[in-house]
Protein backbone atom coordinates (compact mmCIF):
# COMPACT_ATOMS: atom_id res chain seq x y z
CA UNK A 1 0.00 0.00 0.00
CA UNK A 2 1.11 3.44 -1.37
CA UNK A 3 2.11 6.24 1.53
CA UNK A 4 -0.83 8.71 -0.61
CA UNK A 5 -3.32 5.21 0.49
CA UNK A 6 -2.51 5.33 4.02
CA UNK A 7 -2.90 9.23 3.84
CA UNK A 8 0.41 9.52 5.86
CA UNK A 9 1.98 12.54 4.64
CA UNK A 10 5.66 12.43 3.48
CA UNK A 11 8.64 12.99 5.09
CA UNK A 12 10.48 16.03 4.08
CA UNK A 13 13.65 13.85 3.34
CA UNK A 14 14.84 15.62 -0.43
CA UNK A 15 17.33 18.03 -0.98
CA UNK A 16 17.20 19.42 -4.93
CA UNK A 17 20.52 20.72 -6.08
CA UNK A 18 19.37 23.40 -9.09
CA UNK A 19 22.65 24.13 -11.15
CA UNK A 20 23.66 24.13 -14.53
CA UNK A 21 27.14 23.22 -14.19
CA UNK A 22 27.33 19.35 -13.46
CA UNK A 23 30.43 19.72 -11.10
CA UNK A 24 28.42 21.69 -9.07
CA UNK A 25 25.87 19.76 -8.31
CA UNK A 26 28.41 16.77 -7.84
CA UNK A 27 30.31 18.54 -5.43
CA UNK A 28 26.85 19.67 -3.32
CA UNK A 29 25.70 16.43 -3.54
CA UNK A 30 28.87 14.74 -2.34
CA UNK A 31 28.23 17.00 0.99
CA UNK A 32 24.81 16.00 1.59
CA UNK A 33 24.76 11.90 0.23
CA UNK A 34 24.69 11.00 3.95
CA UNK A 35 22.31 13.33 5.10
CA UNK A 36 19.68 12.76 2.36
CA UNK A 37 17.99 12.02 -0.80
CA UNK A 38 19.74 14.23 -3.21
CA UNK A 39 17.94 15.08 -6.74
CA UNK A 40 19.26 17.63 -9.59
CA UNK A 41 18.01 19.85 -11.94
CA UNK A 42 20.16 21.77 -14.65
CA UNK A 43 18.24 24.35 -14.91
CA UNK A 44 15.09 26.57 -13.29
CA UNK A 45 12.75 25.23 -15.32
CA UNK A 46 13.64 22.01 -14.53
CA UNK A 47 14.23 22.76 -10.86
CA UNK A 48 10.46 23.83 -11.10
CA UNK A 49 9.30 20.48 -12.20
CA UNK A 50 11.03 18.53 -9.85
CA UNK A 51 9.38 20.88 -6.63
CA UNK A 52 6.11 20.07 -8.41
CA UNK A 53 6.66 16.64 -8.54
CA UNK A 54 8.60 16.21 -4.94
CA UNK A 55 5.63 18.02 -3.21
CA UNK A 56 5.80 17.23 0.62
CA UNK A 57 9.38 14.88 0.21
CA UNK A 58 11.03 18.33 -0.47
CA UNK A 59 13.49 19.42 2.39
CA UNK A 60 15.70 22.17 1.11
CA UNK A 61 16.49 23.51 -2.15
CA UNK A 62 20.00 24.80 -3.13
CA UNK A 63 19.43 26.96 -6.36
CA UNK A 64 22.42 29.15 -8.68
CA UNK A 65 21.96 32.44 -9.90
CA UNK A 66 22.92 32.40 -13.76
CA UNK A 67 21.25 29.35 -15.51
CA UNK A 68 20.07 28.65 -19.31
CA UNK A 69 16.29 28.19 -19.56
CA UNK A 70 15.36 29.82 -16.09
CA UNK A 71 17.45 31.54 -14.21
CA UNK A 72 17.27 31.22 -10.44
CA UNK A 73 15.59 34.66 -9.46
CA UNK A 74 13.00 33.64 -12.06
CA UNK A 75 12.36 30.56 -10.55
CA UNK A 76 12.48 31.76 -7.44
CA UNK A 77 9.49 34.50 -8.03
CA UNK A 78 7.13 31.75 -8.79
CA UNK A 79 8.34 29.76 -5.70
CA UNK A 80 7.69 32.83 -3.86
CA UNK A 81 4.33 33.30 -5.48
CA UNK A 82 3.26 30.17 -3.95
CA UNK A 83 4.42 30.64 -0.56
CA UNK A 84 7.02 27.40 -1.14
CA UNK A 85 9.88 29.40 0.93
CA UNK A 86 7.54 29.58 4.02
CA UNK A 87 7.60 25.61 3.84
CA UNK A 88 10.72 24.84 2.58
CA UNK A 89 14.24 26.32 2.98
CA UNK A 90 15.66 27.78 -0.26
CA UNK A 91 19.47 28.70 -0.42
CA UNK A 92 20.44 30.73 -3.01
CA UNK A 93 24.19 29.78 -4.53
CA UNK A 94 25.97 32.85 -5.58
CA UNK A 95 29.92 34.17 -6.13
CA UNK A 96 28.61 37.53 -5.44
CA UNK A 97 28.08 38.84 -2.14
CA UNK A 98 25.44 41.81 -1.35
CA UNK A 99 24.50 43.20 -5.07
CA UNK A 100 21.07 43.38 -5.89
CA UNK A 101 20.32 39.61 -6.58
CA UNK A 102 20.93 38.94 -3.11
CA UNK A 103 18.44 41.64 -2.26
CA UNK A 104 15.73 40.25 -4.23
CA UNK A 105 17.03 37.02 -3.54
CA UNK A 106 15.70 37.67 0.29
CA UNK A 107 12.94 39.74 0.00
CA UNK A 108 11.73 36.80 -1.98
CA UNK A 109 12.00 34.37 0.91
CA UNK A 110 15.38 32.92 0.68
CA UNK A 111 16.74 31.57 3.79
CA UNK A 112 20.44 31.93 3.20
CA UNK A 113 23.60 32.76 0.99
CA UNK A 114 26.21 29.54 0.04
CA UNK A 115 28.91 31.58 -1.59
CA UNK A 116 30.79 29.98 -4.46
CA UNK A 117 33.06 28.56 -4.44
CA UNK A 118 31.82 26.81 -1.47
CA UNK A 119 33.34 25.50 1.67
CA UNK A 120 31.52 21.87 2.52
CA UNK A 121 31.79 21.85 6.00
CA UNK A 122 30.14 25.39 6.30
CA UNK A 123 27.40 24.71 4.00
CA UNK A 124 26.76 21.72 5.53
CA UNK A 125 26.44 23.47 9.00
CA UNK A 126 24.48 25.98 7.69
CA UNK A 127 21.68 24.00 5.66
CA UNK A 128 21.32 21.59 8.17
CA UNK A 129 20.51 23.61 10.51
CA UNK A 130 17.88 25.42 8.95
CA UNK A 131 16.40 21.88 8.16
CA UNK A 132 16.36 21.30 11.24
CA UNK A 133 14.29 24.42 12.38
CA UNK A 134 12.25 23.69 9.83
CA UNK A 135 12.08 20.33 11.44
CA UNK A 136 11.67 21.31 14.47
CA UNK A 137 9.18 23.99 13.70
CA UNK A 138 6.93 21.48 11.67
CA UNK A 139 6.76 19.08 14.81
CA UNK A 140 5.76 21.55 17.36
CA UNK A 141 3.24 22.42 15.05
CA UNK A 142 1.72 18.91 14.88
CA UNK A 143 2.38 18.63 18.90
CA UNK A 144 -0.02 21.64 19.72
CA UNK A 145 -2.49 20.24 17.16
CA UNK A 146 -2.06 17.10 18.65
CA UNK A 147 -2.51 18.41 22.44
CA UNK A 148 -5.49 20.54 21.10
CA UNK A 149 -7.44 17.32 20.42
CA UNK A 150 -6.31 16.09 23.72
CA UNK A 151 -7.47 18.54 25.77
CA UNK A 152 -10.97 19.08 23.68
CA UNK A 153 -10.98 15.35 24.20
CA UNK A 154 -10.45 15.55 27.94
CA UNK A 155 -13.09 18.75 28.17
CA UNK A 156 -15.62 16.09 26.96
CA UNK A 157 -14.39 13.35 29.68
CA UNK A 158 -15.08 16.18 32.46
CA UNK A 159 -18.24 17.36 31.10
CA UNK A 160 -19.84 14.11 31.16
CA UNK A 161 -18.26 13.29 34.51
CA UNK A 162 -19.67 16.82 35.78
CA UNK A 163 -23.09 15.38 34.25
CA UNK A 164 -22.64 12.57 35.77
CA UNK A 165 -21.93 13.49 38.82
CA UNK A 166 -24.84 16.06 39.13
CA UNK A 167 -27.35 13.10 37.86
CA UNK A 168 -26.41 11.20 40.51
CA UNK A 169 -26.99 13.67 43.32
CA UNK A 170 -30.49 14.40 41.64
CA UNK A 171 -31.01 10.80 41.41
CA UNK A 172 -29.92 9.84 44.76
CA UNK A 173 -32.37 12.57 46.11
CA UNK A 174 -35.02 10.90 43.31
CA UNK A 175 -34.55 7.26 45.23
CA UNK A 176 -35.36 8.67 48.51
CA UNK A 177 -39.39 9.48 47.66
CA UNK A 178 -39.47 5.73 46.06
CA UNK A 179 -38.80 6.92 42.42
CA UNK A 180 -37.40 5.23 39.71
CA UNK A 181 -34.42 7.46 39.22
CA UNK A 182 -35.49 8.34 35.40
CA UNK A 183 -37.25 10.99 36.42
CA UNK A 184 -34.47 13.50 36.10
CA UNK A 185 -33.42 12.00 33.35
CA UNK A 186 -36.74 12.43 31.67
CA UNK A 187 -37.51 16.13 32.69
CA UNK A 188 -33.50 16.28 30.84
CA UNK A 189 -34.85 14.91 28.08
CA UNK A 190 -38.37 16.80 28.07
CA UNK A 191 -36.79 19.83 28.16
CA UNK A 192 -34.05 19.54 25.46
CA UNK A 193 -36.73 18.18 23.22
CA UNK A 194 -39.07 21.27 23.87
CA UNK A 195 -35.86 23.69 23.01
CA UNK A 196 -34.78 21.90 20.47
CA UNK A 197 -37.80 20.68 18.23
CA UNK A 198 -40.29 23.46 18.88
CA UNK A 199 -40.21 27.49 18.60
CA UNK A 200 -39.67 27.89 22.27
CA UNK A 201 -35.98 27.74 21.81
CA UNK A 202 -35.38 30.21 19.35
CA UNK A 203 -32.40 32.27 19.73
CA UNK A 204 -30.81 30.05 21.84
CA UNK A 205 -27.54 28.85 21.23
CA UNK A 206 -27.31 24.47 21.01
CA UNK A 207 -24.45 25.75 24.35
CA UNK A 208 -27.54 27.19 26.18
CA UNK A 209 -30.02 24.70 25.40
CA UNK A 210 -27.44 21.68 26.72
CA UNK A 211 -26.70 23.77 30.08
CA UNK A 212 -30.59 24.66 30.61
CA UNK A 213 -31.55 20.48 30.02
CA UNK A 214 -28.48 19.73 32.53
CA UNK A 215 -29.93 22.64 34.96
CA UNK A 216 -33.45 21.30 34.72
CA UNK A 217 -32.16 17.64 36.34
CA UNK A 218 -31.55 19.35 39.80
CA UNK A 219 -35.04 21.07 39.30
CA UNK A 220 -35.73 19.21 42.99
CA UNK A 221 -32.56 19.11 44.80
CA UNK A 222 -33.80 21.05 47.54
CA UNK A 223 -36.10 17.80 48.74
CA UNK A 224 -32.82 16.32 50.22
CA UNK A 225 -34.07 18.77 53.17
CA UNK A 226 -37.67 17.22 53.00
CA UNK A 227 -38.20 14.79 55.93
CA UNK A 228 -38.79 10.86 54.60
CA UNK A 229 -42.40 11.05 56.84
CA UNK A 230 -43.27 14.17 54.05
CA UNK A 231 -41.40 12.72 51.19
CA UNK A 232 -42.64 9.47 51.71
CA UNK A 233 -46.06 10.04 52.48
CA UNK A 234 -48.43 7.89 50.59
CA UNK A 235 -51.42 9.77 51.29
CA UNK A 236 -52.72 14.16 50.61
CA UNK A 237 -50.24 15.95 52.49
CA UNK A 238 -51.61 18.48 55.80
CA UNK A 239 -51.92 21.46 54.90
CA UNK A 240 -48.84 21.98 57.36
CA UNK A 241 -46.87 19.42 55.49
CA UNK A 242 -47.52 20.80 52.19
CA UNK A 243 -46.05 24.31 53.44
CA UNK A 244 -42.56 22.00 54.41
CA UNK A 245 -43.12 20.64 51.15
CA UNK A 246 -43.15 23.78 49.16
CA UNK A 247 -39.93 24.77 50.98
CA UNK A 248 -38.17 22.49 48.36
CA UNK A 249 -38.02 24.93 46.23
CA UNK A 250 -35.88 27.41 48.03
CA UNK A 251 -33.72 24.72 49.82
CA UNK A 252 -33.10 23.39 46.00
CA UNK A 253 -31.54 27.27 45.53
CA UNK A 254 -30.14 27.82 48.90
CA UNK A 255 -28.27 24.29 48.21
CA UNK A 256 -26.74 25.50 44.62
CA UNK A 257 -25.65 28.93 46.19
CA UNK A 258 -23.57 27.37 48.62
CA UNK A 259 -21.66 24.89 46.01
CA UNK A 260 -18.86 27.43 44.76
CA UNK A 261 -17.90 25.06 41.82
CA UNK A 262 -21.24 25.16 40.76
CA UNK A 263 -22.06 28.72 41.16
CA UNK A 264 -18.80 29.11 38.47
CA UNK A 265 -20.67 26.37 36.24
CA UNK A 266 -22.41 27.92 33.19
CA UNK A 267 -25.42 26.33 34.14
CA UNK A 268 -26.06 27.50 37.77
CA UNK A 269 -28.23 30.78 36.70
CA UNK A 270 -30.72 28.04 35.33
CA UNK A 271 -30.00 25.77 37.74
CA UNK A 272 -30.89 28.73 40.28
CA UNK A 273 -34.13 29.44 38.68
CA UNK A 274 -35.31 26.65 37.82
CA UNK A 275 -34.96 24.78 41.51
CA UNK A 276 -36.38 28.17 43.01
CA UNK A 277 -39.21 28.81 40.15
CA UNK A 278 -40.52 25.26 38.43
CA UNK A 279 -43.48 25.65 40.77
CA UNK A 280 -44.46 29.03 39.82
CA UNK A 281 -47.54 28.98 37.86
CA UNK A 282 -48.90 31.39 34.99
CA UNK A 283 -51.61 32.88 36.80
CA UNK A 284 -49.24 33.75 39.88
CA UNK A 285 -51.18 30.99 42.16
CA UNK A 286 -47.12 28.67 42.21
CA UNK A 287 -45.30 28.92 45.01
CA UNK A 288 -42.25 30.23 46.46
CA UNK A 289 -42.65 33.54 45.12
CA UNK A 290 -46.20 33.88 43.15
CA UNK A 291 -44.44 34.76 40.06
CA UNK A 292 -46.78 35.65 37.44
CA UNK A 293 -46.64 35.52 33.37
CA UNK A 294 -43.33 36.23 31.76
CA UNK A 295 -41.62 36.61 35.50
CA UNK A 296 -41.25 33.37 35.00
CA UNK A 297 -38.23 32.06 33.02
CA UNK A 298 -38.93 30.35 30.30
CA UNK A 299 -36.87 27.14 31.46
CA UNK A 300 -38.30 26.97 34.67
CA UNK A 301 -42.09 26.83 32.85
CA UNK A 302 -40.75 24.53 30.43
CA UNK A 303 -39.49 22.10 33.53
CA UNK A 304 -42.82 22.96 35.80
CA UNK A 305 -45.24 21.55 32.70
CA UNK A 306 -42.51 18.32 31.95
CA UNK A 307 -42.57 18.03 35.92
CA UNK A 308 -46.35 17.78 36.07
CA UNK A 309 -46.19 15.91 32.71
CA UNK A 310 -44.28 13.31 34.02
CA UNK A 311 -45.72 13.12 37.20
CA UNK A 312 -49.18 12.22 35.87
CA UNK A 313 -48.38 9.63 33.78
CA UNK A 314 -46.04 7.84 36.17
CA UNK A 315 -46.42 5.75 39.22
CA UNK A 316 -45.78 7.93 42.43
CA UNK A 317 -46.13 7.03 46.22
CA UNK A 318 -49.29 9.03 46.25
CA UNK A 319 -51.29 7.78 42.88
CA UNK A 320 -51.25 5.57 40.16
CA UNK A 321 -49.98 6.37 36.73
CA UNK A 322 -52.69 8.45 34.30
CA UNK A 323 -52.78 7.46 30.74
CA UNK A 324 -51.30 9.94 28.40
CA UNK A 325 -54.93 11.15 27.40
CA UNK A 326 -55.66 11.22 30.89
CA UNK A 327 -52.81 13.39 31.43
CA UNK A 328 -53.34 15.54 28.79
CA UNK A 329 -56.71 16.50 29.74
CA UNK A 330 -55.99 17.00 33.61
CA UNK A 331 -53.03 19.42 32.50
CA UNK A 332 -55.97 21.35 29.75
CA UNK A 333 -58.37 21.78 32.22
CA UNK A 334 -55.86 23.23 34.63
CA UNK A 335 -55.91 20.98 37.22
CA UNK A 336 -51.65 21.19 37.94
CA UNK A 337 -52.16 25.13 37.59
CA UNK A 338 -52.18 27.31 34.67
CA UNK A 339 -49.98 27.29 32.22
CA UNK A 340 -48.29 29.70 29.39
CA UNK A 341 -50.82 29.23 26.14
CA UNK A 342 -48.24 29.15 23.77
CA UNK A 343 -46.17 26.87 26.11
CA UNK A 344 -49.05 24.48 26.51
CA UNK A 345 -49.58 24.86 22.34
CA UNK A 346 -46.26 23.80 21.54
CA UNK A 347 -45.98 21.06 24.01
CA UNK A 348 -49.02 19.11 22.98
CA UNK A 349 -47.97 19.53 19.77
CA UNK A 350 -45.10 17.74 19.86
CA UNK A 351 -46.32 15.58 23.20
CA UNK A 352 -46.61 12.37 21.15
CA UNK A 353 -42.90 12.40 20.07
CA UNK A 354 -42.56 12.29 24.22
CA UNK A 355 -43.90 9.21 24.80
CA UNK A 356 -41.27 6.95 23.69
CA UNK A 357 -39.44 8.18 26.66
CA UNK A 358 -41.76 6.65 28.73
CA UNK A 359 -41.86 2.66 26.30
CA UNK A 360 -37.95 2.52 26.72
CA UNK A 361 -38.46 3.16 30.91
CA UNK A 362 -37.04 0.36 31.97
CA UNK A 363 -33.92 -0.03 29.55
CA UNK A 364 -31.72 1.85 30.95
CA UNK A 365 -30.09 5.19 29.71
CA UNK A 366 -32.12 4.68 26.76
CA UNK A 367 -34.58 8.00 26.66
CA UNK A 368 -32.40 10.34 25.25
CA UNK A 369 -34.33 12.20 22.63
CA UNK B 1 45.70 10.25 -6.38
CA UNK B 2 49.37 9.00 -6.33
CA UNK B 3 51.79 11.77 -4.24
CA UNK B 4 53.84 12.07 -7.30
CA UNK B 5 50.67 13.68 -8.82
CA UNK B 6 49.47 15.38 -6.31
CA UNK B 7 53.06 16.84 -5.95
CA UNK B 8 52.84 18.17 -9.54
CA UNK B 9 50.07 19.39 -9.34
CA UNK B 10 51.07 21.96 -6.64
CA UNK B 11 53.94 22.93 -8.42
CA UNK B 12 51.42 23.90 -10.87
CA UNK B 13 49.51 26.31 -8.61
CA UNK B 14 46.56 23.79 -7.75
CA UNK B 15 45.53 23.47 -3.66
CA UNK B 16 45.12 20.12 -3.58
CA UNK B 17 44.07 20.12 0.34
CA UNK B 18 41.52 22.56 -0.30
CA UNK B 19 40.47 20.94 -3.44
CA UNK B 20 39.72 17.81 -1.71
CA UNK B 21 38.32 19.60 1.15
CA UNK B 22 35.59 20.57 -1.26
CA UNK B 23 35.31 17.15 -2.82
CA UNK B 24 34.78 15.78 0.56
CA UNK B 25 38.16 14.72 0.88
CA UNK B 26 36.84 12.32 -2.43
CA UNK B 27 39.95 11.89 -4.78
CA UNK B 28 38.61 10.02 -7.32
CA UNK B 29 35.51 12.91 -7.86
CA UNK B 30 38.09 15.39 -7.92
CA UNK B 31 40.64 13.65 -10.24
CA UNK B 32 37.06 13.10 -12.27
CA UNK B 33 36.99 17.05 -12.75
CA UNK B 34 40.75 17.54 -12.84
CA UNK B 35 40.47 15.40 -15.90
CA UNK B 36 38.01 17.16 -17.94
CA UNK B 37 38.78 20.62 -17.64
CA UNK B 38 40.57 20.57 -20.48
CA UNK B 39 37.61 19.72 -22.14
CA UNK B 40 35.89 22.54 -20.56
CA UNK B 41 34.71 24.86 -23.81
CA UNK B 42 34.66 28.20 -21.73
CA UNK B 43 38.43 28.85 -22.10
CA UNK B 44 37.77 28.79 -26.14
CA UNK B 45 34.35 30.82 -25.69
CA UNK B 46 36.79 33.32 -23.80
CA UNK B 47 39.69 33.50 -26.16
CA UNK B 48 36.80 34.07 -29.08
CA UNK B 49 34.91 36.69 -27.59
CA UNK B 50 37.80 38.63 -26.65
CA UNK B 51 39.34 38.76 -29.97
CA UNK B 52 35.46 39.35 -31.39
CA UNK B 53 35.20 42.61 -28.97
CA UNK B 54 32.10 40.54 -27.41
CA UNK B 55 32.35 41.57 -24.25
CA UNK B 56 29.20 40.16 -22.86
CA UNK B 57 30.08 37.05 -23.75
CA UNK B 58 33.79 37.79 -22.65
CA UNK B 59 31.93 37.94 -19.41
CA UNK B 60 29.98 35.38 -19.48
CA UNK B 61 32.62 33.13 -20.52
CA UNK B 62 35.39 34.23 -18.04
CA UNK B 63 32.50 34.12 -15.33
CA UNK B 64 32.32 30.36 -15.55
CA UNK B 65 35.98 29.45 -15.99
CA UNK B 66 36.47 31.03 -13.06
CA UNK B 67 33.55 28.93 -10.96
CA UNK B 68 35.32 25.87 -12.16
CA UNK B 69 39.01 26.77 -11.45
CA UNK B 70 37.48 27.97 -7.79
CA UNK B 71 35.83 25.01 -7.33
CA UNK B 72 39.29 22.62 -8.45
CA UNK B 73 41.54 25.26 -6.16
CA UNK B 74 43.27 25.95 -9.88
CA UNK B 75 44.96 29.14 -7.51
CA UNK B 76 47.50 30.47 -10.35
CA UNK B 77 45.17 30.62 -12.70
CA UNK B 78 42.26 32.01 -11.20
CA UNK B 79 44.37 34.83 -10.04
CA UNK B 80 44.62 36.51 -13.55
CA UNK B 81 41.04 34.83 -14.72
CA UNK B 82 39.77 36.94 -11.95
CA UNK B 83 40.64 40.26 -12.77
CA UNK B 84 39.71 39.50 -16.34
CA UNK B 85 36.27 38.62 -15.00
CA UNK B 86 36.38 42.34 -12.94
CA UNK B 87 37.47 44.17 -16.05
CA UNK B 88 34.60 42.64 -18.30
CA UNK B 89 32.20 43.34 -15.08
CA UNK B 90 33.14 46.85 -15.54
CA UNK B 91 33.01 46.82 -19.93
CA UNK B 92 36.86 47.33 -19.70
CA UNK B 93 36.87 44.89 -22.85
CA UNK B 94 40.78 46.38 -23.40
CA UNK B 95 41.90 45.46 -19.69
CA UNK B 96 40.56 41.84 -19.73
CA UNK B 97 43.08 41.56 -23.55
CA UNK B 98 45.81 43.07 -21.72
CA UNK B 99 45.47 39.76 -19.59
CA UNK B 100 45.09 37.35 -22.05
CA UNK B 101 48.57 36.26 -22.24
CA UNK B 102 49.07 35.85 -18.49
CA UNK B 103 45.57 33.51 -18.27
CA UNK B 104 47.09 31.61 -21.44
CA UNK B 105 50.47 30.93 -19.84
CA UNK B 106 48.98 29.27 -16.82
CA UNK B 107 45.86 27.67 -18.87
CA UNK B 108 48.32 26.03 -20.96
CA UNK B 109 50.47 25.13 -18.14
CA UNK B 110 48.00 23.43 -15.98
CA UNK B 111 46.37 21.95 -19.08
CA UNK B 112 50.03 20.39 -20.51
CA UNK B 113 49.95 18.72 -16.92
CA UNK B 114 46.43 17.50 -16.90
CA UNK B 115 47.06 15.97 -20.43
CA UNK B 116 50.56 14.48 -19.18
CA UNK B 117 48.45 12.76 -16.11
CA UNK B 118 45.38 11.30 -17.86
CA UNK B 119 44.68 7.83 -17.46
Amino acid sequence: MTERELSIPPLPDTLLIVDDVEMNRAILAEIFKDACRIQEAENGREGLEKIRALGGRLCAVLLDVVMPQMDGLALLRILAAEGIPKRVPIFLITAETGDAVTREAYALGVMDLIYKPVVPYVVRRRVESVMELFRARERLGSQVERQKIEIAEQDKKIMSLSLGMVEALSTAIEFRSGESGSHVRRIHDITAFMLRKTPLGAGLSPFAIDQIALAAIMHDVGKIAIPDAILNKPGKLTAEEFEIMKTHTLQGGRLLERIPQMRAHEAFRYAYDIALHHHERWDGRGYPHGLKGDQISLPAQIVSLADVYDALVSKRVYKDAYSFEKALEIIREGGCGTFNPRLLEHFFAVEKQLRHLYKDAEKEGDGAL
Amino acid sequence: MTPAYKAALEAAGVDVADALARFMGSEALLEKYLRRFPEDPNYQALCQALGAGDAAGAFTAAHTLKGVCANLSLTRLLDPLSRQVECLRAGDLAGAAALAPETAAAYEDLRGLLRRWEG
